[in-house]
């Protein structure tokens, strides 16, 4: 028995001297020749399997309380990157010299494991050799720290630092420091850290580690490197296209590193590795994704920008167009683009003719963006709804048809579409250039609308149809061949002329007559002139008319005026005149509309004005009698009470009138010196009260001129927003123009100041709601 | 203070002096111009007949050719021109 047990004793030795691994232990001096013996031993005992399995155990225990611990103890947080870069270098170092010492001990293993003959599978694989490579994996995974990922960050860094430097070439050279290792020059560590890095990642792959414990880490550091990079090189102009720079240089310096990675050292992958070869160009095609993905949202960020100074920054948007097709980002890029749009275009603050640049930048942009138009109409839609409600945005398109000179695209626009309509038109004939509809397109819209639509019609369709914007014309056009004393009727019908090619001939037909009456004017006032029966009337002022036919002009609002006795007669001797010229057709006077050449004199000054019939009959009146009420007035002019006070505002802004108690307005006397008109800034002045008012500095309320300049955004909002409550206004006030320092405004004081307006009906409060009175 | 008017430039309308609003024969204003004009006014004015009634001067005349007898398309009556 004794016998026995020394017995078993030493077989045991013998069996651990060959795998010490069984006291955990690794290092053994046991020979081939030794271990022919030991395993005949064991397979003399029958205990193969049993022998292996408990050695399994072991390998597994020390693996698990010894290599795995040492390699992740490592892994500490280090900030230093050269640090990191070490402590990688040696954990990989330690551990494949810790697995190689494994290498004796696997030997025997497999020769053990071949007498076994059960076919049992050694964590998962038939060979010992490739179960424990697997075993290591997942004993070290199974320990994975938390900060593993930031000394492989370090250790890849660095590398790529020394790499990049080198494909860049830098233009430092003279610089005393290294830009690849940042060390000077005399102890420049490239040589070393490349050694280094070629040496570990061999290591790793052959641990077959590479891709688990760094594939994670290297993708989120490549794509930092990506976008880091796009930054650099793309920032401020939109004038150079980048993506050819940006393809090459993921070609170039990214993939050779990255190859150089997987194949230890060589800047191409083993012609024979396929698994090498899909390893890189998987990578790569995930790279490229990434490139183009980044590339896109940057620029989409920036594209507000790129179109507003298109066409010079054509390549940016060649660019975009490029990547569009590679990337899923056209949703991202509707929805950004409208946002940015809305924010900085649509509000009270921007000028109506500012918009219409941006969105005339916008259309051209996106038309060569995008040839379908379909991001256009998305993305445009909340600007054309914006601009339809703005009340000034067909006046502002048909001045801006109109303008002459350069930098007035709509003039240019206008241009090139009549010469376009000289040429030859065979659009039609193109069917061999047509291509389908993006799939984001409304199947609701005619995609020959999308794709024709030009410019100007992108602008009148702004405004709902062409008759409607043909009216707004016809208005825009009546109001300023009324207003002005001087017409430039050439430049006029010049410009019909464009028009009529732009919109048909029918459509401004009425135009064409309006102006045609302006012109019969001028012959008819020349011929009245001469009449012998006005002649004496004449040599006081001269009387002239603008003759309208009424049923080709916009209708008129009927305001009733009663002008003084004296131009009364003048007028119908006119008439009378006329009557005579033009057998069996007589004169209705608009006695509101026209203008007035007067002269001033107060004291010693002189004032030279262009008024209108209203407020040349009001001061008129002053002349006759210094002291009027708001009563007396009404009874003498036949205007409304509220129109009056409104409108005597002009006279009170020139210092020649004040009232000097509520409803009772006196003539300034010469000798007062508060008349604060000076002649020479008078001279060109064309009386119309709503485009002198913010001239209108009261005295006695200072403050209120201080916030006269919010006036207009306050206008603004309340064309746009129909009413709002005060504190409304007060808040969209401080968000678009109390941003300048030195413009504070208390709730307070604005309620006063917009209760000012209300008194001089420039407002209307209602139910605490302020809002434009109805005109 | 002084105020010297130096010119006044009104603004009027000018219309027909008849006793109907519209063209009997093309029914359009007589302020406007009848359907073959574009112009108004001078280009397309109105001629009384002695029965009184007025037209646009192109309306009656082609109203004339058309028929085989010469009458007033309102009152049926001979038409005549009447230079008043
Ligand atoms: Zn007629
Ligand atoms: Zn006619
Ligand atoms: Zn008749």
């Amino acid at each position: 028995m004794a016998q026995k047990i020394d017995d078993l004793k030493v077989y045991w030795n013998k069996i651990t001297y060959a795998f010490p691994i069984l006291n955990d232990a690794i290092f053994s001096d046991c020979s081939n020749t030794e271990y022919e013996e030991v395993q005949q031993l064991i397979s003399g005992l029958g205990i193969e399997i049993k022998i292996r399995d408990l050695i399994l155990v072991h390998i597994e225990k020390y693996l698990r309380q010894h290599v795995a611990p040492n390699f992740w103890a490592k892994f500490s947080k280090v900030d230093e990157e050269i640090k990191g870069f070490q402590l990688f270098k040696s954990a990989v170092t330690d551990l494949y010299e810790a697995v190689s010492s494994f290498s004796p001990i696997l030997c025997r293993l497999t020769i053990l494991n071949n007498n076994c003959n059960d076919n049992k599978p050694i964590y998962g694989e038939k060979d010992v050799i490739l179960g424990f490579k697997q075993l290591v994996r997942a004993t070290l995974l199974s320990q994975l720290p938390l900060n593993f990922h930031i000394i492989i960050n370090h250790f890849y860094k660095v590398s790529f630092n020394v790499f990049d430097n080198e494909y860049e070439n830098s233009e430092m050279a003279e610089d005393v420091m290294c830009s690849g290792c940042l060390n000077e020059y005399s102890d420049c560590n490239c040589a070393y850290i490349v050694k280094v890095f070629h040496d570990t990642n061999r290591k790793l792959m052959d641990l077959q580690l590479l891709e688990r414990l760094t594939g994670q880490v290297l993708t989120n550091f490549i794509q930092m490197r990506i976008e880091s990079h796009i930054q650099k090189i793309c920032t401020g102009t939109f004038d150079i296209s980048h993506i050819g720079f940006l393809e090459n240089w993921l070609d170039t310096t990214l993939m050779t590193w990255l190859t150089r990675i997987y194949c230890a050292g060589s800047s191409k992958p083993p012609p024979d590795d396929k698994n090498i070869q899909n390893a890189i160009s998987k990578f790569k095609q995930k790279l490229s994704y990434f490139l183009y993905h980044s590339y896109t949202k940057l620029r989409i960020d920036q594209l507000f920008n790129i179109i507003i100074e298109y066409p010079d920054s054509q390549p940016a948007i060649d660019d975009i167009k490029l990547c569009l097709d590679k990337t899923d980002l056209r949703p991202t890029l509707c929805k950004k683009l409208q946002n940015a749009l809305e924010t900085r275009l649509l509000h009270p603050g921007v000028n109506t003719p500012d918009i219409l640049t941006a969105y005339i930048s916008t259309i051209r942009a996106l038309r060569h963006l995008d040839p379908s138009g379909v991001i256009l109409e998305a993305v445009t839609k909340p600007v054309r709804n914006y601009l339809r409600n703005r009340e000034d945005t067909v006046r502002s398109v048909v001045s801006s048809l109109t303008e002459e000179g350069a930098g007035s695209e709509l003039a240019e626009e206008l241009a090139k579409f009549a010469a376009e309509a000289d040429g030859d038109n065979d659009k039609d004939d193109a069917w061999d250039e047509w291509n389908p509809d993006p799939v984001d397109a409304d199947p609701k819209v005619d995609s020959n609308d999308r794709r024709a639509s030009d410019i100007i019609s992108m602008l009148v369709n702004v405004y709902g149809s062409k008759e409607l914007f043909v009216n707004e014309y016809r208005t825009l056009l009546a109001d300023r061949l009324l207003a002005q004393s001087v017409i430039n009727t050439e430049k006029e019908i010049r410009y019909l002329e464009l028009l009529k090619l732009r919109f048909g001939e029918s459509q401004l037909h009425f135009c064409e007559v309006m102006l045609k009456d302006i012109l019969d004017s001028k012959r008819i006032n020349a011929l009245i002139h001469q009449d012998k029966s006005i002649e004496e009337l004449n040599k006081k002022f001269t009387s002239n008319a603008m003759i309208l036919s009424a049923q080709f002009w916009p209708p008129f609002k009927d305001e009733s005026l009663e002008l003084p006795e004296e131009i009364k007669q003048h007028l119908e001797a006119y008439t009378k005149s006329f009557e005579a010229l033009k057998g069996n057709r007589t004169l209705s006077w608009k006695p509101h509309l026209g203008n007035v050449n007067i002269e001033i004199e107060i004291g010693t000054k002189k004032l030279d004005l262009t008024v209108s019939p209203f407020n040349a009959t009001l001061i008129m009146h002053f002349q006759n009698k210094p002291e009027w009420t708001i009563d007396e007035l009404h009874q003498a002019m036949k205007v409304p009470v509220t129109i009056l006070r409104r409108k005597i505002t002009y006279w009170q802004s020139m210092g020649l009138i004040t009232e000097k108690s509520t409803d009772f307005f006196v003539l300034v006397d010469s000798s007062d010196s508060k008349t604060n008109v000076q002649t020479s800034q008078v001279q060109d002045m064309i009386c119309e009260d709503e485009e002198t008012e913010s001239v209108m500095t009261s005295a006695q309320d200072q403050r209120e001129g201080e916030l006269q300049v919010f006036w207009s955004y306050i206008v603004g909002m309340l064309t746009n927003l129909d009413s709002l409550p005060l504190d409304r206004i007060h808040q969209m006030l401080k968000m678009f123009a109390l941003q300048t320092p030195g413009t504070e405004c208390s709730i307070q004081e604005l309620r006063q100041f917009l209760d000012t307006k209300v008194r001089t009906h420039q407002l209307v409060l209602q139910g605490g709601m302020y809002k434009l009175p109805k005109t | 203070m002084k105020v010297t008017v130096k010119s006044w430039t009104g603004v009027a309308t000018w219309r027909w002096v008849a006793n109907d609003d519209n063209c009997g024969i093309c029914r359009m204003p007589f302020d406007s111009c009848c359907p073959d004009c574009k112009l108004p006014g001078d280009d397309c004015p109105l001629v009384w007949g002695a029965c009184s009634h007025c037209f646009h001067i192109h309306c009656i005349v082609k109203w004339l050719h058309s028929q085989p007898q010469q009458q007033c398309p309102m009152c049926r009556q001979d038409w005549k021109f009447n230079n008043k």
